[in-house]
C-alpha cells in the first residue's frame, strides 16, 4: 500500500501549477472541499486526501497510539508531499485539519510556503489560568464523545429519506445513505477526543510559515476571543473575520472563502 | 370512502404548529427560521424566539452543538439529508431532553440549497431503552474479552455432553481448534487418564446448582483442574441445560507440590539424624541424670516435628507444614506411660511448626513435672487437659489440671522446667500462663494467639 493509497489522494488541477494541498477536519472527509476547490482548479495543481482512518482512507493504518498525537496525521501529509514530490506548497486545512497543516508547515517549512487556516483553533478547552477562552469544559467534550457513541448505532442501516416527489423504491434514493462523514466509530470517537483535548497553542505560537486565517463570527465551535487570540499571538498570521454562522464557512458560503483565499494568495 | 393523499388539506398548518414532534426550518447555515409550537413548548422558547438562541445548534447541549457542526452541517450540505441523530435539546428546565433530528435540504431547480427542514422526535423512552442496551453490551463485551483471553480453557457444554463453545484458551491447552472440538463429545476431545465418562459421571454425582471440581491427569501427563458449574440464564439457575467446563493446566503447580514433599521429608529425616546424634553426644558427655533429662526433652522436640504434617495433610498454601494439637497431646500422654490415666477434651486445632514444638516442649516439662512430683507419681492421680479455640479471636486456651496426686505444696523456688516453659510459651507464642499451686492439685492455664 502507498502513501497515496492510503490516504485516498486524489489529483486535480493544472498539473504544473502552484500546489494547493486541502486538509479536511474532525467528523467528514475531502469531499468537504467540493464547493472551494474548483475556483482554483484553472491555475493550481489540486490535491485532495482523506485523514488516515476516515472517509476512503486506509483504517487498518489508524493506529490509537501513534495518532493520539496529532503529528502523526502532520507526518503522514509530509509524506504525501514526499510522495508527489511537491515544494512550495500551500496548505489549506479545516479546523483541526488546520491545526494539522500547521504542525506540518512547522516540520517542513522547506516543503510549504504558506497555510490557509479555515475556522482553526488552538485549543477548544477552556484554560482559566491562562486566560484563554476556548469555548469548551471538559465535560462538554466527554459528551460529544458519548454522542459519537450513541449515533453510529444506526449507520451501517440508515435508510434513505423518501424526498419528496421521489419513488421510494427508486435505486438512487437507496444508494443516497448517510455515506458521507462517516468511518468506523471507534476511530470517529478516538479522533473526537484527539482534536478536542489536543492544545496546540504553543505551536501555533511558533508557526513557521504566514497563514491566512478565516474565522467565522458566528461559528459554535469558535468563539471570538480565540480569533483574537491568534491575531495577538501567531507570527506571520492575518486574521480574517467572515460575516458567516457556523464553523463550515467553506460548505455554507464557498464563494465567500474562495473570494478571501483569492484576494490573499493572489494570481497563481 | 376517500381521503386526501398529499397536498390540498386544509389543517396542514394547524398540524404542523401542534404536531406531535417538533418542526424545524433553517437557512442552509443553520439559522432558525421556524420552530412549530410543540419544540418551542419542549423548549421553554419565549414566543418570537430568544435572540441568544438564533441557530439549530444553539437549541442542543454542548455536545450536540459540536456534533452539529462536525457531523450534521456538513451531511445536510453533502448529501442532503440525515437521519435519526440521536442528541440533546437545552430546556429552559436545566434537563436535557434526548431527541431524535432527522432533517432533509430543500433545493431550487439549480441545485442551490434554499432551506433545510427538520424533524425532532422526542426519546426519551427510546434513550433510556437504549443506554440499557448499550450497558448490557458493554458487560457483554467485557465477558466475552475476558473469556476469549484468558489463559483457561473454558467451554460451554450441554447436558448430553457436547461442547458448544470453545475459547481461544481451550485451543491452546488441548490443541484442537474450535471447529474440531464444537460438537463434539466432551469427554472425548479432552481426554482424561481413566475416565473415558468423567464429564458423565461428575454430572450425576453433583446436584445442579453445586459446583464441581477436581482434579485429573491427561493420558499425555499433563495435570489440569477441572471446574464444572451450571449455567443460569439471566441469573436464573436451571433455565439453562449447559454447563461450564473450565480447565486449568496444573502441571507445573503439581510437579512443585511434589517437589516440595520429597525435599521436607529429606528434611525430617536429616533433622532426625541430627537429633538422634546431639542425644548420643549428651549420653557421653554428660553426668548421667543431667543426660537423661536433656535428652527426654530432645525426644519430645523430635515427636513434635514427627506430629508436623503426620496426617498428609501438609499445608502448602501456607508456607509450612501443620500438626494437630490432638495428636500433640497424646505424644505427651504416651511418655508418660500410660495415656489412660489422661482426660482430654477440645475440638481439631492446627497448629504452625512454631505452635507445635514450643507447646510440645511445654507439654513435655509438664509432663515430667507431674511423673515427678504431682499427680502421675502416684497411682491414683489423673491429668485432666481441655482446650478452646475462640473462632472470632483466633485464642486458644488450654487448661492442665491434676487430681488425686499427694497434696501439693507451692515450691520455694522455679526450677528449669517451669523457667523453659515461661520460655517457650511467653517469648515464642505471646502467650500468658498461670500455674496454681492448689493442695488438691496442681493446675496450669496458658491461653495464646494462634494468628
Amino acid at each position: 500500500m502507498t502513501v497515496l493509497e492510503r490516504n485516498n489522494v486524489k489529483l486535480g488541477g493544472l498539473p504544473d501549477g502552484p500546489p494547493m494541498v486541502f486538509v479536511h477536519g474532525f467528523g467528514c472527509d475531502q469531499s468537504m472541499w467540493r464547493e472551494v476547490t474548483p475556483a482554483f482548479a484553472a491555475t493550481r495543481r489540486i490535491v485532495t486526501y482523506d485523514l488516515t482512518g476516515m472517509g476512503g482512507s486506509e483504517l487498518a493504518a489508524y493506529d490509537p497510539r501513534r495518532h493520539a498525537d496529532l503529528q502523526a496525521h502532520a507526518d503522514e501529509l509530509i509524506e504525501i508531499l514526499d510522495a508527489l514530490s511537491l515544494g512550495e506548497v500551500c496548505l489549506v486545512g479545516h479546523s483541526i485539519g488546520a491545526t494539522i497543516a500547521l504542525l506540518a508547515a512547522n516540520r517542513a517549512p522547506d516543503r510549504v510556503s504558506r497555510l490557509v487556516m479555515v475556522s482553526p483553533s488552538p485549543a477548544f478547552l477552556e484554560d482559566a489560568e491562562a486566560g484563554y477562552r476556548g469555548g469548551f469544559a471538559r465535560e462538554e467534550i466527554e459528551g460529544l464523545v458519548a454522542l459519537l457513541d450513541e449515533n453510529h448505532l444506526g449507520w451501517s442501516m440508515q435508510m434513505a429519506p423518501t424526498i419528496a416527489g421521489q419513488p421510494a423504491e427508486d435505486p438512487s434514493a437507496v444508494e443516497l445513505t448517510q455515506s458521507f462523514c462517516r468511518t468506523d466509530p471507534q476511530i470517529m470517537s478516538h479522533f473526537g477526543r484527539v482534536t478536542f483535548f489536543a492544545d496546540r497553542r504553543a505551536d501555533f505560537e511558533k508557526a513557521a510559515r504566514p497563514a491566512l486565517v478565516l474565522h467565522c463570527d458566528k461559528d459554535a465551535l469558535v468563539p471570538m476571543a480565540v480569533a483574537d487570540w491568534m491575531r495577538d499571538r501567531m507570527p506571520g498570521a492575518t486574521v480574517e473575520v467572515l460575516d458567516a454562522t457556523g464553523h463550515c464557512p467553506h460548505m455554507t458560503v464557498p464563494e465567500t472563502v474562495v473570494a478571501a483565499m483569492g484576494a490573499h494568495l493572489g494570481p497563481a | 370512502m376517500s381521503y386526501i393523499v398529499g397536498g390540498g388539506f386544509d389543517t396542514a398548518a394547524e398540524l404542523i404548529e401542534d404536531a406531535p414532534c417538533g418542526i424545524v426550518v433553517t437557512d442552509p447555515d443553520g439559522r432558525l427560521r421556524y420552530v412549530n409550537a410543540t419544540l418551542a413548548h419542549w423548549l421553554g422558547l419565549p414566543p418570537g424566539g430568544d435572540a441568544a438562541r438564533p441557530t439549530l445548534a444553539s437549541l442542543l447541549t454542548g455536545p450536540g452543538r459540536i456534533f452539529y457542526d462536525t457531523h450534521l452541517a456538513p451531511m445536510m450540505r453533502l448529501q442532503g439529508f440525515a437521519r435519526e441523530i440521536s442528541c440533546r435539546l437545552d430546556t429552559a428546565s436545566g434537563t436535557p431532553l434526548p431527541v431524535l433530528l432527522s432533517g432533509v435540504s430543500r433545493r431550487d431547480a439549480e441545485g442551490r440549497c434554499l432551506r433545510h427542514d427538520f424533524t425532532v422526535f422526542d426519546a426519551r423512552e427510546r434513550h433510556a431503552y437504549e443506554k440499557a442496551l448499550q450497558q448490557a453490551k458493554r458487560e457483554a463485551d467485557e465477558l466475552a474479552a475476558i473469556v476469549s483471553s484468558s489463559p483457561n480453557a473454558i467451554l460451554r457444554v450441554d447436558a448430553a455432553g457436547h461442547v458448544r463453545s470453545w475459547n481461544a484458551g481451550a485451543t491452546r491447552l488441548i490443541g484442537r481448534s474450535a471447529e474440531e472440538a464444537v460438537g463434539q463429545p466432551v469427554a472425548r476431545i479432552v481426554a482424561l487418564t481413566d475416565r473415558p465418562g468423567w464429564f458423565a459421571e461428575e454430572m450425576k454425582g453433583a446436584g445442579r446448582g453445586a459446583e464441581i471440581v477436581f482434579e485429573a491427569s491427561q493420558p499425555d501427563g499433563r495435570e489440569l483442574e477441572v471446574t464444572m458449574a451450571p449455567i443460569g440464564t439471566h441469573g436464573l439457575p436451571g433455565v439453562s441445560e449447559d454447563w461450564s467446563v473450565i480447565l486449568r493446566d496444573i502441571t507445573r503447580r503439581k510437579h512443585a507440590e511434589r517437589r516440595l514433599k520429597v525435599i521436607l521429608g529429606e528434611m525430617r529425616h536429616r533433622m532426625k539424624n541430627t537429633l538422634g546424634v546431639v542425644a548420643g553426644l549428651a549420653r557421653q558427655t554428660l553426668p548421667k541424670p543431667h543426660a537423661e533429662s536433656f535428652v527426654s526433652r530432645l525426644q519430645a522436640l523430635s515427636a513434635a516435628h514427627d506430629a508436623l504434617g503426620a496426617d498428609g495433610a501438609e499445608d502448602m498454601s501456607g508456607g509450612g507444614t501443620a500438626a494437630d494439637l490432638r495428636l500433640l497431646i497424646d505424644t505427651a500422654a504416651r511418655t508418660a506411660g500410660d495415656p489412660a490415666r489422661f482426660e482430654i477434651d477440645g475440638p481439631a486445632v492446627r497448629l504452625t511448626a512454631r505452635q507445635a514444638t514450643s507447646l510440645s516442649m511445654a507439654l513435655h516439662e509438664l509432663v515430667t513435672n507431674a511423673l515427678k512430683y504431682g499427680a502421675l507419681s502416684c497411682e491414683s492421680g489423673r491429668v485432666r487437659i481441655d482446650y478452646r479455640l475462640d473462632e472470632a479471636t483466633g485464642r486458644l486456651s488450654l487448661r492442665w489440671r491434676e487430681r488425686g496426686g499427694p497434696t501439693v505444696v507451692p515450691p520455694t523456688r522455679r526450677g528449669f522446667g517451669t523457667k523453659m516453659i515461661g520460655m517457650v510459651l511467653k517469648a515464642e507464642l505471646g502467650g500468658e500462663i498461670d500455674f496454681e499451686f492448689a493442695p488438691e492439685g496442681f493446675s496450669f492455664e496458658v491461653v495464646f494467639p494462634t494468628r
